[in-house]
């Protein structure tokens, strides 16, 4: 297990984030590539069907029950290059939450807006954001306000239009590269003013507390937690 | 303070000075007029009111809003309906509006790609004529877009940022077979609690030019009167858009029964009851006048 160096350590408590450059690469990667766009396309005609019953947003698309359709999916939660950082920050005891596999259109106006995902109430909340295409900038990528996951950052606002986000950082970056975030802090994906839309992984995890853990989450894919670490990872077991 | 009911609906009985298409909530012999309506209005202290075109679309289907806009014109404005197979609207458009009180125009229909991922070219949408017209001659806008429609607006509204747009009923919009009409004759509309209107009408909030409507509560809730369900929603709305750009209104006549004119008059205060006064005032009369361009009362 690669643990956070000192330097990573010091930036993830003092700016709430790290990046984690070829996270995914070489075969491993284009595997990903091929199986994500296969599972995208062939669950594509479900999903339009949702949008126009109303019952799914047109801004951005997830493939169902990701782990259910490639096991790829399934060891990207504890991959080798960013998973010592997960475990060093969460005290060695992390539960996934889950996995959202989402592709963004473009379009000028993102689907979400400046926002953290928990209040500081919260046990420890990360994400890992993993960028299957490339990634440029006004593509929708990722974007981070640096040092707003702390308890007396802010106070921020929800009105405005993205770019104007005092002191944000945009995350413009190559296929495999992983973004892990605390979710304390204030994020966004910016507006996609290019062709391309944006294919990532977003990975949930969160420090283990008793409330949230739910054996029958991930109890479909059981079989795929062989060691004591997954199994404890994925909530099969306490 | 200016009080404006910024949505509702008024119709005569079917007669040749006021023709238009029945239909089982509303038939021939029904009518809700506008002096009902002002009676509802001076009941309850409010002072104007935006009538919107129900009963057809065609130029004589709106004979009886502009008769109401004649005779009332210190009292209501108008948004009218385009028919939608209307390749050239833009005449259409002009007569409705040529000194008659109609502002603007409602669409529900947008007519672009269904699929989110296919490349917007705006000029092929088929309601850009509508939208192109509307931005040169200053056309208010009134959009409840069908659920398949709604990630084409951001598109157009970038397009055309001088153009007024309201959008109705909390910004959701309806999905496929999940519209009728309940047992009150009001419409109901099937929605679900995380709403993708979250995802796509109320992120058009960064677009200046853009307003909510605080309305159609009754089609959408799980509850009566006050339909404390939707709060969330409520807030959620106010935080993105803020007090400067949403607008009160009834959608009468089919609150009439239930829950009653004058309960939807409290019905801010019951789901935003931490507002100041003047974000109050605001939603509840001052944005409509100031943005829709309502008369000072004689």
């Amino acid at each position: 297990m690669i643990r956070p160096t000192e330097a990573q350590t010091t930036q993830w408590e003092e700016k709430g984030y790290l990046v984690f450059e070829d996270a995914i690469q070489g075969d491993e990667l284009k595997r990903l590539q091929n199986v994500f766009d296969y599972w995208a396309e062939k669950c594509k005609p479900a999903w339009l069907d949702r949008i126009e019953a109303g019952e799914a947003a047109a801004s951005f698309y997830d493939i169902p029950d990701p782990f259910d359709k490639d096991e790829i999916f399934v060891d990207l939660i504890d991959h080798p290059s960013y998973y010592g950082s997960l475990m060093a920050f969460t005290d060695d005891d992390l539960i996934l939450l889950g996995p959202q596999v989402r592709t963004v259109p473009p379009g000028p106006v993102c689907y979400t807006g400046w926002h953290p995902d928990v209040p500081q109430s919260n046990p420890l909340h990360i994400k890992v954001q993993v960028y299957v295409n490339d990634v440029e900038p006004e593509s929708g990528e990722f974007a981070f306000v640096p040092g707003s996951h702390k308890p007396d950052a802010g106070p921020y606002s929800k009105a405005q239009r993205l770019a104007a986000m005092p002191g944000h950082k945009r995350f413009p970056a190559k296929a495999g590269t992983a973004i892990m975030f605390n979710s304390y802090g204030w994020h966004t994906a910016m507006d996609n003013h290019t062709d391309t839309p944006r294919k990532s992984l977003i990975l949930i995890y969160e420090k283990r507390t008793s409330g949230r853990v739910d054996p029958k989450r991930f109890a479909s894919i059981a079989h795929l937690c062989t060691t004591p670490e997954r199994r404890k990872l994925f909530c099969l077991e306490e | 303070m200016t009080r404006i009911d910024s949505h509702l609906h008024v119709f005569a009985k079917v007669s040749a000075e006021f023709p238009r298409e029945p239909t089982p909530v509303c038939p021939p012999d029904r009518e809700e007029t506008a002096e009902k309506l002002l009676a509802e209005m001076e009941a309850n202290g409010i002072d104007q009111a935006m009538l919107v075109q129900t009963g057809g679309t065609e130029i004589k289907h709106h004979a009886y809003l502009l008769h109401c806009l004649k005779t009332y014109p210190d009292r209501f404005l108008g948004i009218g309906l385009v028919p939608p197979n209307l390749s050239e609207p833009e005449d259409h458009m002009d007569r409705l509006t040529d000194g008659t009180g109609i502002i603007g125009f409602r669409l529900s229909s947008i007519g672009g790609p269904r699929d989110p991922f296919t490349r917007i070219n705006i000029k092929e949408i088929k309601t850009y004529p509508i939208w192109k017209h509307a931005a040169e001659k200053d056309y208010v806008l009134w959009l409840y877009p069908r659920a398949i429609d709604a990630h084409l607006l951001q598109h157009l509204i970038d397009a055309f940022p001088q153009v007024r747009i309201v959008l109705n009923h909390l910004g959701i919009c309806p999905g496929k077979d999940k519209f009728s009409w309940d047992a009150k004759g009001r419409p109901r509309i099937e929605t679900v609690e995380y709403n993708p209107a979250f995802h796509t009408t109320h992120r058009l909030a960064c677009f200046e030019n853009v307003m909510m409507h605080i309305s159609g509560q009754y089609a959408f809730s799980n509850e009566a009167y006050p339909y404390r369900d939707l709060a969330r929603w409520h807030q959620r709305i106010l935080d993105l858009f803020g007090a400067k750009r949403l607008m009160w209104a009834t959608d009468f006549p089919w609150i009439l029964e239930d829950p009653g004119y004058g309960q939807l008059t409290g019905l801010l205060k019951e789901l935003l009851p931490d507002l100041r006064d003047d974000e109050y005032d605001d939603i509840m009369g001052e944005n409509a006048k100031r943005f829709l361009r309502f008369p000072n009362r004689a």
